[in-house]
């Protein structure tokens, strides 16, 4: 592995010497993300407690003294061996627009095969393309259109283009999602964004009015049949007994919704310790929303927020009272909760990019297409490999496991 | 007596048509020897393409020394394939096409340079390919674009793609390039492409149909449709000989009895001059050899076919006419007879080109 090469200071802004990349406290880490706009919620050191059963080390990135990057590391072991892949979901954070990457990440692959790595995965939180809802509306509604790729985007975002471009100079591998979700993080997800495009905050009359009808209507009798949500925070004692009472009331519809719609749903424990590391970090960072209609628990969801990206992470719904649209009830809450708390987007995570009507995926874009925002591409995740035996072998086994 | 050209025109030109029809944005590409057909041709023959409203506003050339022979029969833009350099005849284009000329630049130094010289100039960026023959890196392309902010007047035409032949499937290496066209921010949404096969074409005009994409097409255009084209030779003289006679040039005997006959074609036409086939199989490996044993004994095979056969070279060819070898028992055309010949279209320069 080649030392970082130095960056002159006209190639990288305001970058004037070599960056070195080591291990930071979990509190520096958390400073610096603090400082940031925001930063995906997989990249927070809480999201590492979260993830126990995996090694973890929060990286600093530092040019000079200063800290100037910050990520978090999954190690995830390779059967048998003690030799790892360094995980980075959704980060690192750093300044992506750089114009030479190669002074970021060369030091930080550096680092990571001392501390055993035998390949990095990354997904770099960069946008490449967006599309609006009426373009994938009328994607799904057009036979000839299969994918998002067949449509004309919005936007072609220059500086993830140039990230994709440069990852690729430097010998990383675009892990390819075919046909719906790949073991990772999605690259395709939908957001609504919750500010004009010069930056001021929308108003909930303007979101309202950019979603469709049916949302619009779904919300309003959802109101006028009598469905109140409550919020919840993790550590908010105040409300229905206690939040761990609230938190057991979401796992029991989850496991409802999981058994309805033929999914594995994570024990109640996988959700305490989301709830109360993420708490830690911030008491707004995890909330629980719950919709009840005359005593009876219709809907309920977790949104996460960090900085100014807020995320509906996880729903479960009843089967019974459908009818009273508790579901969309309580994403209006989120909605309207992100927008008091002054984000800019909110992110109902992954699509597909089938736009194929028969497709089975293709329910779910339509309802999340419902709130009138964008599905966005991210740079998806790549993979760089440090032992290339290794690499392969963990490549097939990933392969077998599908 | 001349080495001919006779092309099938009424078929010729709906080829021509359906080509154009099928690829909006058609730039044809008139270069070197005109593809057989001289450059003047091919510029008329892209003239009455755009007369027919097809949209031919640009006919590619290769060089700048080419501009001459094609610029007062097509009164569109010229687009030079060859990079502009800051030497040579780039410099001497005629200030009278100064406007209508487009330059391909392959280097930040050239585009400094010719903006400099020319700060209106129009001109294309070709990104590098696979080919590795000229270009810009993706990091140069964008350093190209942070350039061009400066230059306000500077026409940017597009990006350029010279793709290699289609072997597999290029589109991967397209979406790259793409990509990296993307990264650039240019002002620009034209992609000027080669070597595209239909379906890749339509893959991008579907992916990227926020971008122009403007194929340019020589080959598949001129000589797509082969059965249009007929090349023949006339036969000059026959003489009979017996084995053991000597002929020509370098006094050769005749291995047996036969004919020899002189037929039109020869060095000067390009014929003997063979440009690599480019076809690297096994098969055409073999039967370079083989060519090679005929011409241990004496004999090369000739590309002049009579009735449906290649017949052998008694001597290397002349400037302007060809020896054959015809053995006793085959059928012996006439003086004056027309006899087909198989060449390769962009090293031959036919005496006359007939079209019907």
């Amino acid at each position: 592995m080649s030392a970082a090469t130095p960056a002159t200071s006209a190639a990288t802004g305001s970058l004037g010497a070599v960056l070195t990349v080591r291990e930071i406290p979990e509190s520096d880490h958390l400073a610096f993300l603090r400082s940031q706009p925001s930063a995906s919620f997989l990249q927070t050191p809480a999201w590492g407690r979260v993830k126990s059963e995996w090694r973890r080390e929060s990286l600093g990135w530092f040019d000079g003294d200063r800290l100037v990057g910050a990520g978090l590391v999954l190690y995830r072991q390779l059967p048998k061996v003690r030799r790892y892949l360094a995980y980075l979901p959704e980060g690192p954070v750093l300044d992506w627009a750089a114009d030479d990457l190669a002074p970021w990440l060369t030091p930080m692959t550096a680092h990571l095969k001392r501390r055993g790595a035998f390949g990095v995965r990354m997904g770099p939180p960069v946008v490449v393309r967006r599309w609006s809802a009426a373009q994938v509306k009328e994607g799904i509604a057009d036979p000839a259109v299969r994918r998002l790729d067949d449509i004309v985007p919005l936007e072609r975002d220059g500086t993830g283009a140039r990230v994709v471009s440069q990852l690729d100079q430097l010998g990383w591998r675009q892990q390819v999602a075919e046909g719906g979700f790949a073991a990772g993080q999605p690259q395709y997800v939908f957001q609504v964004p919750l500010v004009e495009a010069d930056g001021t905050p929308r108003t909930e009359e303007s979101v309202l009015a950019g979603m469709n009808q049916l949302w619009r209507r779904n919300i309003k009798k959802a109101a006028k049949a009598g469905v109140e949500v409550t919020t919840v925070a993790a550590g908010d004692p105040s409300r229905e007994g206690s939040p761990l009472t609230a938190l057991e009331a979401f796992h029991t519809l989850y496991v409802h919704t999981a058994q309805r719609d033929h999914f594995t749903p994570r024990p109640l424990a996988y959700f305490r310790t989301m709830a109360e590391a993420l708490e830690s970090e911030d008491p707004d960072r995890f909330r629980l929303h719950l919709a009840h209609h005359e005593g009876d628990l219709v809907a309920a969801t977790i949104a996460i927020r960090v900085g100014t990206h807020a995320w509906y992470s996880y729903g479960a719904s009843s089967t019974e009272k459908r009818e009273v649209r508790g579901s969309n009830a309580v994403q209006w809450a989120m909605i309207r909760e992100a927008l008091a708390a002054g984000a800019s987007v909110y992110d109902l995570r992954g699509i597909t990019d089938t736009l194929d009507a028969e497709d089975s995926h293709v329910g779910l874009i339509q309802f999340k297409v419902g709130t009138g925002g964008q599905a966005v591409e991210y740079a998806g995740e790549w993979d760089l490999p440090l032992n290339r035996p290794l690499y392969a072998a963990f490549d097939l086994y990933m392969k077998r496991r599908g | 007596m001349s080495l001919t050209l006779d092309v099938d025109g009424p078929r010729w030109r709906d080829h021509l048509r359906a080509v154009a029809a099928a690829h909006p944005g058609l730039v044809p590409v008139a270069k070197g020897n005109g593809y057989g057909f001289t450059l003047g041709r091919l510029a008329r023959k892209a003239q009455w393409l755009a007369d027919q409203g097809y949209g031919v506003d640009t006919l590619a050339v290769g060089t700048y020394d080419e501009l001459e022979h094609v610029a007062h029969r097509f009164d569109g833009s010229l687009l030079v394939l060859t990079p502009w350099r800051p030497f040579g005849v780039a410099l001497e284009v005629d200030p009278a096409l100064a406007d209508r000329v487009v330059h391909t630049l392959g280097r930040p130094a050239d585009v400094t340079d010719l903006l400099a010289r020319q700060p209106d100039a129009r001109f294309v960026l070709e990104r590098m390919t696979s080919m590795q023959r000229h270009g810009l890196s993706a990091r140069e392309l964008w350093a190209v674009a942070e350039q061009l902010r400066d230059h306000p007047q500077a026409r940017l035409e597009g990006v350029a793609l010279h793709l290699p032949l289609a072997q597999g499937s290029h589109l991967s290496e397209v979406q790259r390039l793409l990509n990296d066209v993307v990264a650039a921010e240019l002002p620009t949404r034209t992609l000027w492409v080669s070597h595209l096969t239909d379906d890749e074409l339509a893959q991008l005009a579907t992916s990227y149909a926020d971008y122009t994409v403007r194929p340019r097409i020589g080959t598949g255009l001129w000589l797509g449709d082969r059965g249009a084209l007929r090349v023949t030779s006339t036969v000059l003289d026959v003489h009979p000989v017996e084995r053991g006679d000597s002929f020509g040039y370098r006094g050769r005997t005749a291995p047996k009895s036969g004919h020899l006959l002189v037929v039109s074609g020869g060095t000067a036409h390009g014929i003997g001059l063979e440009a690599p086939t480019g076809d690297s199989s096994i098969k055409a490996r073999a039967a370079t050899l083989a060519r090679g044993g005929l011409d241990a004994v004496g004999f090369v095979r000739s590309p002049f076919a009579i009735d449906g056969k290649q017949r052998l070279f008694a001597e290397p060819p002349h400037m302007q006419a060809s020896m054959l070898f015809l053995p006793h028992g085959a059928h012996v055309p006439a003086v004056g007879d027309e006899i087909d010949v198989r060449v390769r279209f962009t090293t031959t320069a036919f005496d006359r080109v007939v079209i019907s």
